[in-house]
């Protein structure tokens, strides 16, 4: 599972300091979905990359598995599977070498690397390619090989960076049955996702950020509770309409 | 990243399978199967051709309607004698090319003594055989009188019983290296040996020796020798060995981001240093192999088209100069693959990265285009120069002239430099800037750290050894040679070890926030106790230790340089062994403390400072406390084998050695101080010998040849071995406390 401690971030650009990240805190359970919501530039790829430890915090950190970003940024991510919109495969490799050597750069035994990756080609139905160059394969088939890529070191926390993005209704459809499997594997998962219908399908609890901040942060009747709209999308609205009226300055100084 | 984590990637061949990946998704490409095999196959054949055009070409613009060569010969006895050699055994056609021949003497050359009418038409190449008169052959030569010299002929029949005699031939020829019209000359003038000598094993179905057979000596000074020429082709090599590695490089790295598999590789525990050192190997291995393709093509087209005579005089391209270049090009391409993977890694994309290596590649042609100058001589300092030493290294190879001293700066520089441009490229790969899109640039490579780091990175170690070795190598050559006084130079010597070695490592290691004190090991080494002890007395043991090494350790350096020297390696020359002896009575004028000063107390306390300070510290943020023994005393070894404008490689041994030494009290009593002393006393015993004269030690070491009478060889492994005893016994727990 997941907790994130307080994260800050914020960059330089052109002189002028944006904070990317303010303050997020959030903690997502076993078996649980957790959908990180926002609209573009919210905060949510710097929130993962600072969960991955590609990115280090200004100030907090992540704990998964009793393990924290702070201490050993590199080991954590043993314990991490990230897929995300624009994961590509590689063309000249067959799927699976491909597998492998993520087995390989998760330093997974090779011996458990071979029987996982049995398991995996039942799951998700890459049985039939396994040793077909992926520049062969389809856009459904390299999509179910992104998704086994994500599972060869069988991580307990499953990153998803917005992973239906220009997918059609198959293959958001793979991408949903993937989240349920995950579940019942009783995975931590955490979706990060501006496709609101979407999260409201899967996701057991949402956090909504908005220029850096966590504004709302709860199951989906406890977000109607505290907006008192009905859907996430209106919530969102309103979110940004704040943003039209008040100081357009929430997450940003000079 | 930890190294238990390093450590893990480095079991069960791990690594080699990372490689592996990188390699297959190189050579499963198309475009890099083109670079490798299909470009050798095409470019050396063209180019043979283009370059015979041009050899002819250049050759008869000079003379466009008489491609006629004049043959110098001694005497009409020798020149009948050539005439025959050439003319009456065959007539000499080939290619459209008739060699027509005449013998005539210089003043006569427009009426008398013609046997045929020269040739007029361009198509058909002449000689002229004229007998030298006034002037010595050579001086005709010399003077462009004659194009080539027959120095001697000699002629002997070979009986064939009835079928009457055979004749034979052998011709000493000279011509000038330098010139396009001798040399041509020299081409023709073989054509058609080679033409009488094919018609006569036609003939007598090769059982006989060659008719004519040939010995051609170049005039002139060697880096005339078509020097221009020959430099082009390292530079060809050279520049198909990069166009070999560009395409993977860019592939492996903005290929990956382009293809959207960066992030997933990144977002892995795997250490992005290892990750990139896959991706370098693979990049090394295709750039080698198509170096090795190169060189092989190359080699065959120079062999069967003959223009490797032509480019680089009798011997032509010997297998023996392929196999010496061979491995410039792998160093080569070790430094090269390094660079093009820094660019790469900061490209976002193909056509960012691309776009990054235009500037590069032109950029590093501009020297390299410089080395085809000719008379450009590989000079000491341009032994540093990147690019432009292996370049002219591999010229003086081909042309078999190879000099030491150079050819070390330029293999250990490039190999530096290597390690330099690995550093920054696996700082920048996968760098946040490129996946992110934040504004971090190249300053922030080498950004202050935030936090005190107690050991220094080897990264960082690699980069500065790159930039230090040149300066060091300049300074040292430059002072090296100046007109200085022993004393004078002893001084400046000093001088620059301790800025380079002492204040420079300090003055960055206090940029990089480092500890100081443990990177330094500037503590105390007392303070061991075993059995109650008193620590100050533990402190004495060691230093006893101490002092048994460096009184057993001199000796077997010494003896070690002897036993080197004795074998032939790096045996000193007359020429040196003179300017040792005057180098001695110099010595002995200068008064000891100076010499000591500068020759012992410094460069003991500035070496300890770097090798046993900043060096071993970094080998030990990374390895093993025994390898990084190892490592820092070979880095020791090589810097010791530059001495002033010398190369002195059998220094490396002894060198390496009282390395292993002082790394190991280093290590064990985690302080510099002991070492300094031992390094101290280690160089004044050694320079203390360098007082007496050769008789005074012979007859104090019992015999003449400069060896240490067993006795003391003996002596001096049991001090070592007793010292390092002592050491090892009085520090073994505080090393241990400190292990932990």
């Amino acid at each position: 599972m997941i907790v994130a401690n307080e994260l800050r971030k914020q960059f330089s650009v052109r002189g002028k300091t944006l904070v990317a990240v303010n303050g997020v805190s959030f903690a997502v359970g076993n078996s649980e979905v957790y959908g990180l919501l926002g609209p573009n530039g919210a905060g949510k790829t710097t929130t993962l990359r600072m969960i991955m430890g590609l990115t280090e915090p200004d100030s907090g950190w992540v704990e998964i598995g009793g393990t924290r970003t702070d201490t050993d940024a590199t080991g954590i991510r043993h314990q991490l599977g990230l897929i995300s919109t624009n994961d590509g495969v590689y063309p000249w490799l067959s799927v699976r070498e491909m597998l492998m050597y993520f087995a390989d750069l998760y330093a997974v035994e090779p011996q458990i690397a071979k029987h996982r990756l049995e398991e995996l080609a039942e799951w998700l139905a890459i049985g039939s390619f396994l040793d077909q160059r992926c520049s062969t394969l389809s856009t459904g088939q390299k999509q179910r090989v992104t998704l086994a890529r994500g599972l060869m070191h069988d991580p307990p926390v499953m990153l998803l960076d917005e992973p239906t993005r220009g997918l059609d209704v198959v293959g958001s459809q793979t991408v949903f049955q993937f989240i349920e499997l995950l579940k019942a594997r009783g995975k931590s998962v955490l979706l990060s996702t501006h496709r609101l219908d979407e999260a409201e399908r899967v996701c057991d609890r949402f956090g909504l950020l908005h220029h850096g901040t966590m504004r709302y942060e709860g199951t989906l009747g406890d977000l109607r509770d505290q907006t008192g709209k009905a859907h996430l999308v209106d919530m969102f609205i309103e979110l940004i309409r704040e943003d039209r009226a008040g100081p357009a300055t929430l997450g940003e100084s000079d | 990243m930890q190294p238990s984590s390093i450590a893990s990637y480095l079991a069960n061949g791990r690594l080699g399978r990372l490689c592996l990946k990188e390699l297959r998704e190189s050579l499963r490409d198309r475009r890099t199967l083109i670079t490798l095999i299909l470009m050798p196959i095409l470019v050396y054949p063209l180019l043979s051709m283009a370059m015979q055009r041009l050899i002819v070409s250049t050759a008869s613009g000079l003379n466009a309607d008489k491609t006629e060569y004049i043959i110098g010969v001694t005497d009409e006895q020798a020149g009948s004698l050539v005439a025959s050699a050439l003319g009456e055994t065959a007539l000499a056609i080939r290619n459209g090319v008739r060699h027509s021949i005449e013998i005539r003497r210089p003043e006569l050359a427009s009426s008398a003594g013609k046997t045929k009418e020269p040739a007029k038409d361009p198509q058909t190449a002449g000689f002229n055989i004229v007998v030298a008169d006034g002037i010595s052959l050579q001086q005709a030569l010399e003077q462009g009188q004659v194009d080539v010299a027959v120095l001697q002929v000699r002629s002997e029949s070979i009986s064939l019983g009835r079928n009457g005699t055979y004749p034979t031939y052998e011709l000493e020829l000279s011509f000038r290296d330098a010139d396009l019209r001798s040399e041509a000359a020299m081409l023709e003038f073989r054509k058609a040996m080679e033409l009488v000598n094919d018609s006569q094993s036609m003939q007598f179905r090769g059982s006989l020796p060659a008719a004519v057979r040939l010995i051609s000596t170049a005039t002139g000074k060697r880096v005339d020798a078509m020097t221009s020429l020959a430099g082009i082709l390292p530079l060809i090599l050279i520049l198909m060995t990069i166009t070999g590695a560009v395409y993977p490089a860019i592939d492996l790295t903005a290929g990956e981001r382009e293809r959207g598999t960066m992030e997933a590789m990144i977002a892995t525990p795997a250490p992005r240093f290892l990750l990139l050192l896959s991706k370098y190997v693979a990049v090394v291995t295709v750039a080698v192999l198509t170096a090795l393709a190169n060189l092989f093509a190359c080699w065959i087209t120079l062999s069967i088209g003959g223009l490797g005579r032509a480019l680089l005089g009798e011997r032509g391209l010997s297998l023996l100069a392929m196999l010496q270049i061979l491995p410039l090009l792998v160093i080569f391409a070790a430094f090269f693959s390094a660079i093009l993977l820094a660019m790469c890694s900061f490209a976002r994309s193909f056509k960012e990265a691309q776009a990054y290596l235009i500037p590069v590649m032109l950029v590093s042609l501009a020297p390299a285009l410089l080395t085809l100058m000719p008379n450009i001589e590989f000079s000491t300092l341009l032994g540093i120069v990147p690019l432009v030493n292996i370049l002219l290294l591999s010229r003086d190879i081909m042309t078999g002239s190879p000099q030491a001293l150079p050819a070390f700066a330029a293999v250990f520089s490039t190999l530096l430099y290597a390690a330099a441009a690995l550093v920054v490229a696996s700082r920048l790969f996968g760098a946040e800037s490129a996946t992110a899109g934040s504004q971090e640039t190249w300053s922030d490579l080498f950004r202050r750290p935030k936090r005190m780091q107690e050991l220094p990175d080897l990264g960082d170690l690699a980069v500065y050894l790159a930039l230090m070795f040149p300066v060091f190598f300049i300074l040292t050559n430059l002072f090296g040679q100046m007109d200085l006084s022993i004393a004078n130079k002893l001084w400046i010597n000093a001088g620059i070890l301790l800025v380079l070695f002492l204040i420079t490592p300090a003055l960055v290691a206090q940029y990089r926030r480092l500890n100081l004190r443990s990177t330094f090991l500037l503590g105390n080494w007392m303070g061991d106790a075993p059995w109650l002890i008193p620590s100050a007395v533990g402190g004495l043991g060691v230093l006893c230790g101490v002092g048994l090494l460096a009184s057993g350790l001199w000796v077997i350096a010494f003896e070690v340089l002897k036993v080197l020297s004795d074998l032939g390696f790096g045996a000193i020359s007359i020429a040196r062994s003179e300017a040792l002896e005057e180098a001695k009575t110099q010595f002995a004028a200068i008064p000891f403390w100076t010499i000591f000063l500068t020759s012992a107390l410094v460069p003991a306390l500035a070496e300890e400072f770097f090798f046993r300070g900043y060096v071993l510290s970094a080998f030990r943020n990374r390895t093993s406390p025994l390898r990084a023994v190892l490592y820092s005393a070979l880095v020791f070894g090589f810097f010791h084998v530059i001495n002033g404008s010398v190369l002195s490689l059998e220094r490396f041994f002894p060198t390496a050695l009282l390395g292993l030494a002082l790394g190991f009290v280093a290590i064990r009593t985690r302080s510099l101080w002991p070492g300094v002393l031992l390094h101290a006393t280690h160089n004044g015993l050694l320079f203390w010998l360098t007082r007496f004269s050769e008789k005074e030690l012979s007859e104090w070491f019992g015999s003449t040849n400069q060896h240490f009478p067993p006795i003391w060889i003996l002596a001096s492994l049991a001090a070592v071995a007793c010292g390092i005893g002592l050491v090892y016994f009085l520090t073994r727990q505080r090393f241990h406390e400190n292990a932990t």
